[in-house]
């Protein structure tokens, strides 16, 4: 065989590589090559025809999966949106024993506990990246690496139970206290702080969520810093800055895509987090805009309560039409996302 | 130039100028004394000495890897950016050793201007592309940002393209273009030393051209080191042309003689195409 006869080839360009092979072919080795063309031309083989259509099939059942879930959601949810027509998303009753049910104390709960769970990741995540990529000795970046990916491989449970056993009595003894102390007469913080030292509620989830989310956000934001051109960060070193104005006037807008980009993700998850959340939150379906009192999340909400609503019934069917709206919110922050992105370019 | 931001550097640079050696021979802008350098346990530069003359262009040559990229970044001790690399010897400026652990690398950076191989214009405005390293040593009002942003961009002859655009992302303009906008950004915090490192290796022939006179009319005011692997930018451009092979230093001599009439058989070799 010629490869045998020279190893040297192995170092051709691909072009000297088919002049090569053109060169020295056997008849059958012909033969094979004339197969080979027509695989790429219109005319298959059986086991190419089959993988053609394993790999389409595999495509397409993701559009499949992803309309039955609309459509389930859909039908589900439909006796409750019949009901209680629009203002089942902006109604903030949750009474199963009067069986009427509204989404908005849910959603209320959902859409808070995830932006602070954001807020509080974002400048981590970003510190974190920013160090590993920019700042950190290779070797130290390697093991803090490897713990942000651990973190991020940790079950939701465990940061439940964690939430529960550590941060609410931490609320609970320690914030709430300090916070009723100093801030009770304050005009504009007293209604945030306002409530009972449970230490469940809408901080605690945005804290355990933010927790959660940040090693996520954190390797998406360091995939991006590290994608940057190392000429651009020397160009702005080279004309003495400083980090913190390279970071700000460099860096930040040059991955500002990528950094969207890391913000869904993790909204993505706090906004569908169920077990977590259910466990540090309080359940309890009220509306306010206090950050410590017991609140409830859609997920969190059709956790606890799906295994008590018989088939057929309303509250099911309301469980169901919560389901929907949490997957059109999600939907709605990934389209509010592509377009940020655009405007970007 | 920049009197003002100098501070720590200036106090020995009386002596260079009174220096007797030195009002004979040409003025020395870097000194280069048995400089070695190492990426981790890599020693990439053998004891380096060499003379960079004050407001002349000196060309650095050599096959891919031979430590003169290396070199160029040693002189604002870009190398600090990452751990393990460092550096041995002596590299005078102004009467300092740019080596010293205390030097302030910010001040260092504004006097010593770089240009890399690919146009690196920030995501921001034309406008702000300058004045973002203006703003970071200097307090100028409105007025005298807008007459410096002027001035550079006319210097390297990009005013007349952009005056209209001053506001445009810098990133909507021509290779060419982006590459004098570098060279704009850098002269415009005023240096007295600009690496340019293979600054045209990204252009086309005529940008190439444009820069290469462009060169040509900086050297008035700044010395000049250029990385460049192609012999006729190297012939058209340099004053005094450093060889470099495997991390030494072979020759170093007038661009002239350099290139007719080299002591080197190994200069001699590179130059007329037969490796590298």
């Amino acid at each position: 065989m010629w490869w045998l006869r020279s190893p040297d080839n192995a170092r051709f360009s691909s072009q000297s590589f088919s002049r090569m092979t053109l060169a020295t072919a056997t008849p059958s080795e012909e033969a094979r090559d004339t197969a080979g063309a027509s695989r790429s031309g219109s005319r298959r083989s059986g086991p190419d025809t089959a993988f053609h259509f394993l790999v389409a099939a595999s495509a397409l059942l993701v559009l499949v999966v992803l309309g039955g879930l609309v459509v389930l959601m859909g039908i589900g949810g439909s006796q409750a949106f019949r009901t209680f027509g629009l203002g089942f998303a902006f109604s903030d009753v949750w009474n199963p024993v009067a069986d009427l049910y509204g989404a908005w104390a849910p959603l209320f709960g959902t859409i808070v506990s995830t932006l602070i769970g954001v807020a509080i990741a974002l400048p981590l995540a970003f510190g974190t990246a920013f160090w590993l990529t920019a700042m950190a000795p290779p070797r130290i970046a390697a093991i803090v690496g490897t713990a942000v990916q651990l973190l991020a491989a940790v079950p939701s449970i465990i940061f439940g139970m964690w939430g529960f056993f550590t941060i609410v009595p931490f609320m609970a003894r320690t914030v709430q206290p300090f916070l009723t102390h100093h801030f009770k007469h304050v005009p504009g913080i007293k209604f945030i702080i306002h409530g009972a030292p449970f230490g469940t509620g809408l901080m605690t989830a945005g804290l355990v969520l933010a927790v959660m989310i940040a090693p996520f956000m954190t390797a998406v934001m360091r995939d991006v810093f590290a994608a940057m051109p190392n000429m651009l960060r020397e160009s702005a070193y080279g004309l003495g800055a400083t980090r913190w104005d390279v970071m700000w006037k460099v860096v930040v807008p040059w991955s500002r895509s990528g950094m969207i980009g890391a913000i869904v993700l993790g909204m993505g998850r706090a906004l569908g987090e169920t077990m977590a959340v259910t466990f540090v939150i309080g359940n309890v379906t009220d509306v306010g805009w206090s950050l410590f009192a017991p609140r409830s999340t859609v997920a969190s909400l059709i956790a606890l309560q799906f295994p008590e609503s018989p088939a057929g019934s309303l509250r099911l069917s309301a469980l169901l039409a919560l389901g929907f709206i949490l997957m059109l919110l999600s939907f709605a922050s990934l389209a509010l996302a592509r377009m940020l992105r655009g405007n970007t370019k | 130039m920049t009197p003002g931001t100098l501070q720590g550097m200036t106090q020995d640079s009386m002596m260079t100028k009174t220096d007797p050696q030195a009002a004979k021979s040409p003025e020395v802008a870097l000194a280069v004394r048995n400089l070695n350098f190492y990426y981790g346990e890599n020693h990439a530069l053998h004891d380096i000495s060499v003379d960079f003359q004050a407001r002349r262009v000196t060309a650095m040559i050599g096959p891919s890897g031979c430590g003169k990229s290396t070199l160029l970044r040693i002189f604002n001790r870009m190398y600090d950016l990452y751990p393990g690399q460092r550096a041995t010897g002596e590299v005078m400026f102004d009467g300092r050793n740019i080596l010293d652990h205390d030097l302030d690398l910010n001040i260092l950076r504004a006097r010593v201007g770089m240009v890399f191989q690919k146009p690196t214009p920030f995501p921001m405005s034309i406008y702000d592309n300058i004045a973002f390293g203006v703003r970071l040593h200097e307090k100028l009002n409105k007025a005298d940002m807008d007459a410096r942003v002027q001035d550079v961009l006319t210097r390297v002859a990009l005013w007349n393209e952009v005056r209209d655009r001053l506001n445009a992302p810098a990133s909507g303009l021509s290779g060419g273009q982006q590459q004098r906008l570098c060279i704009a950004r850098s002269i415009a915090t005023r240096p007295e030393v600009l690496l340019l490192d293979e600054p045209t290796s990204a252009l086309d022939p005529i940008s190439t051209a444009r820069i290469e006179e462009l060169l040509d009319e900086l050297k008035e005011e700044f010395t000049i080191a250029i990385v460049t692997h192609n012999m006729q930018q190297a012939a058209r451009c340099a004053d005094q042309v450093a060889f470099f092979y495997m991390g030494r230093l072979i020759e170093v001599d007038s661009a002239d003689r350099m290139f007719t009439n080299p002591k080197q058989q190994q200069t001699q070799d590179y130059i007329t195409g037969r490796f590298g």
